[in-house]
């Protein structure tokens, strides 16, 4: 009996000094996320959730925090109308002072003006069309992961390096295959390649016999695919049955799991282009997969998953250093340069989007390996000999 | 019915004022238990006027005294507009509201009145927006007109699709406008002089030189820059909802009635079904196209997404959420299909799932619609019981 009211007693003397201590006292801030939760893109976006959820709770359980962090998800659909709205239902919230924004493109070209005008700073995670940053001046938006111009830059230059010169063009007539065409033909030049012939389709056409014929007549050294993974699995295969006797390169687009798999044995030594790193090449990359499984979330953490986890932790450095006021974190954003991070250092430019060179990866074995890494960087296997 | 009349008129003042009300409360509620106690309400009213006899009493009032409960229906708008004129989310989902049933008063008039399905009704709203882009980008066209262009450019373009529409029936028609749609969303997606993939910006409605984009204060009281266009919209709600209840009562919509039941008992009274099926046609396309306009300068942009098939069928769920033919029904079903999924974003990727049971809990309850359009008695003393 005494026993118990000890406990009581510490209990409630416990509670007492938590309730008055500092430490325990702190403001909440919150910040929100926005991308697909739901739809074809759900996958991306569900794991960029997660992951900046990661970064959050990894951050309220550090006692050096000044304030407690909540991140607020929004689904936007991956439809320009649908993130307008989220986007005005975030930006008009003033208890929202920043946010980690938007995987689909046309969703984040859609909502720019939204965010410039309520001034809510906004650090985009996935999309990457270069208008986003590059066709305006607003203040607010900021970038961490790479736009389809670091891949169209890198490409053109490793492929030209690589002694191949001559290229046909295959992309789909998306805002997607369009930019990766345009910033591909628009740095082959310089490097001294050539394109041959371009033909733009749809992302659904099923036959490329016309294409890859005339492709065959022209006999390019390398054969440049703009598009998504099913693109990608029917040139490739059908490739193979005309014997179309050329090499094949892609965007970020095919570098999936699907694409080995839909093109079988003949994925083997196609080259791709992404502007993410394998999380093994980033210096914290394996801590980022521990803390990630023991914080029990069910869904992979996805290729931009990192780029999420990397927004929301300079959003919550910003608040930690100049407070929840929004100019004041737009300000300290814009000035961000040498910032450590888990996808490495992060510089904004003059359009406030980070620096990022693209990675080279080669399909080998059934896997898609770092091209460093690779037995083709090696000497030990060549792309030429097939 | 002497000495019945002010009941009545209490019950035709009730319950459009009980709908707004909780619709009030539906854009304010942030917290689950909120929306959920709205969802129920709701339900629970339409089962009881639906099911009970005092309750179908009430629903019969309501229809005797139109003009009463229409006039509240307007002063209980200006109420729920005027306690939201600070909250920018809030106003523009009454402003989304309010355009998509303007819209679905247009699909109302060509798939209730006129018979004719159509399943392009989103790029036909597409296309209003569209011209709204042109003629803002490229004519000083005083934007009142720009929004009457916008309808007259899409009931021209309409008239692409009537002869193909007129020769053909049932099943056929909805499969004409669905290849419109396919069609004009992929010809916006490759040509790039209407932006190609990431479509066009739109400036801000501005009409007499009142840009509401800018606007901050309405004399002297603080209000969301939103709150113009939610007045516009509805505005423009009641103009498609008076036009189309007089096209109803006026021989017109008679002639449009008698065509859609039996085009061959109506021909032989002289009444040419090739005729009257083009006006409803027409009439509904401008009305589709005068709010599409609205609603893209209002976003501040426009792209090919809107005009997909997804896109339009929503549009039609609406129509038949709403009951085919009912005016009022349209406005319900337009805050069920937009606003409850946008409430919903607390339980993120599950939101869809349960917007979803409740349609189908709906339509299996109500397969009419929510409000039905009744059967319309031409005999009787008031020549339309509806």
């Amino acid at each position: 009996m005494r026993r118990s009211l000890t406990n009581a007693l510490i209990a409630g003397a416990a509670l007492i000094v938590a309730a008055l201590s500092p430490a325990e006292a702190k403001d909440t801030v919150k910040i929100a996320f926005i991308g697909p939760l739901t739809g074809g893109n759900a996958a991306a976006g569900v794991g960029g959730r997660n992951s900046s959820m990661l970064a959050v709770q990894l951050r309220n359980a550090d006692p050096k925090a000044k304030f407690a962090y909540e991140l607020v998800p929004f689904d936007d659909e991956c439809k320009p109308n649908i993130g307008v709205q989220v986007a005005t239902k975030a930006a008009a919230d003033r208890a929202i002072v920043a946010g980690v924004t938007h995987y689909c493109s046309a969703v984040g070209i859609a909502t720019v003006d939204t965010y410039a005008r309520f001034k809510l700073p906004v650090v985009v995670w996935g999309a990457i069309l270069p208008d986003i940053t590059y066709g305006n001046d607003y203040k607010q938006i900021h970038r961490v992961n790479g736009t389809m111009i670091n891949e169209g830059k890198l490409a053109a230059q490793f492929l030209t390096a690589r002694g191949f010169k001559t290229f046909a063009v295959v992309h789909d007539t998306t805002d997607y295959g369009k930019g990766q065409n345009k910033y591909f033909s628009e740095y082959l030049k310089p490097a001294g390649g050539e394109i041959v012939a371009t033909f733009p389709v749809s992302p659904d056409q099923q036959d490329f016999t016309a294409e890859l014929t005339r492709i065959k007549e022209l006999k390019p050294d390398m054969i440049f695919v703009g598009g998504l993974t099913p693109l990608g699995v029917r040139v490739r295969s059908q490739m193979e049955r005309l014997g179309v006797d050329a090499r094949m390169a892609g965007v970020s687009g095919i570098m999936t799991a699907g694409f080995l798999e839909g093109a079988g044995a003949a994925a083997e030594g196609t080259i791709s282009f992404h502007n993410g790193a394998p999380l093994s090449k980033y210096a914290d990359g394996q801590a980022f997969a521990d803390a990630y499984a023991r914080a029990g979330f069910r869904e992979d953490p996805d290729a931009y998953g990192p780029f999420a986890y990397s927004a929301a932790n300079l959003i919550m450095d910003a608040v930690e250093k100049v407070g929840p006021d929004r100019a004041k974190i737009t300000a300290e954003l814009n000035a961000t340069k040498g910032r450590p991070s888990l996808i490495g250092e992060i510089n904004f430019d003059d359009h406030r989007q980070n620096i990022v060179t693209a990675n080279v990866y080669v399909a080998q074995g059934g896997k898609w390996v770092f091209w460093p890494d690779s037995e083709y960087a090696a000497g030990k296997r060549t792309i030429a000999g097939r | 019915m002497p000495g019945n009349g002010l009941p009545k008129r209490a019950a035709a003042v009730a319950i459009p004022a009980l709908a707004f009300a909780g619709l009030a409360w539906l854009l304010g509620a942030e917290r689950e238990w909120e929306i959920v106690t709205i969802l129920v309400g709701f339900l629970a009213v339409l089962v009881v006027l639906d099911r009970t006899q005092p309750g179908r009493a009430v629903a019969a009032a309501c229809r005797a005294e139109r003009s009463v409960a229409n006039a509240t229906a307007v002063i209980a708008t200006l109420v729920v507009l005027w306690t939201f004129r600070e909250e920018h989310f809030a106003l523009l989902m009454v402003a989304t509201v309010a355009l998509s049933a303007t819209a679905c008063v247009g699909l109302n008039i060509q798939m209730a009145f006129g018979g004719i399905a159509n399943f392009a009704a989103a790029a036909f709203f597409t296309l209003g927006a569209y011209t709204a882009a042109v003629l803002t980008g490229h004519t000083a066209l005083p934007h009142l007109l720009v929004l009457a262009a916008g309808g007259a450019v899409t009931s021209v373009l309409g008239l692409v699709l009537l002869l193909p529409v007129l020769r053909t029936r049932g099943h056929y028609v909805a499969l004409v406008t669905i290849a419109f749609g396919l069609l004009l969303r992929n010809l916006l997606e490759v040509n790039d002089t209407f932006g190609g993939p990431q479509g066009m910006k739109i400036p801000a409605f501005a009409p007499f030189g009142f840009d509401f984009g800018t606007i901050t204060s309405i004399a002297g009281i603080e209000v969301s820059f939103y709150l113009p266009y939610a007045l516009a919209a509805a505005a423009l709600f009641g103009m498609a909802f008076l036009a189309a209840r007089c096209l109803e009562l006026s021989w017109i919509g008679i002639a449009i009635d008698a065509v859609r039941t039996d085009p061959i008992a109506a021909s032989t009274f002289g009444l040419s079904p090739a005729r009257w099926k083009a006006t409803a046609f027409l009439i509904g396309n401008a009305m589709i196209g005068v709010a599409g306009a609205l609603y893209g300068m209002m976003n501040g942009f426009v792209n090919p997404n809107g005009a997909g098939f997804g896109e339009s069928l929503t549009l039609i769920s609406i129509v038949v959420l709403g009951g085919l033919g009912n005016l009022w029904g349209t406005v319900a079903a337009s805050a069920v299909v937009l606003a409850l999924p946008e409430k919903l974003q607390p339980i993120q990727e599950y939101r869809l799932l349960i917007f979803a049971a409740v349609v189908i809990a709906i339509l299996r309850f109500r397969p009419g619609g929510l409000l039905p359009r009744p059967l319309r008695v031409l005999g009787s003393r008031d020549g339309v019981e509806a």
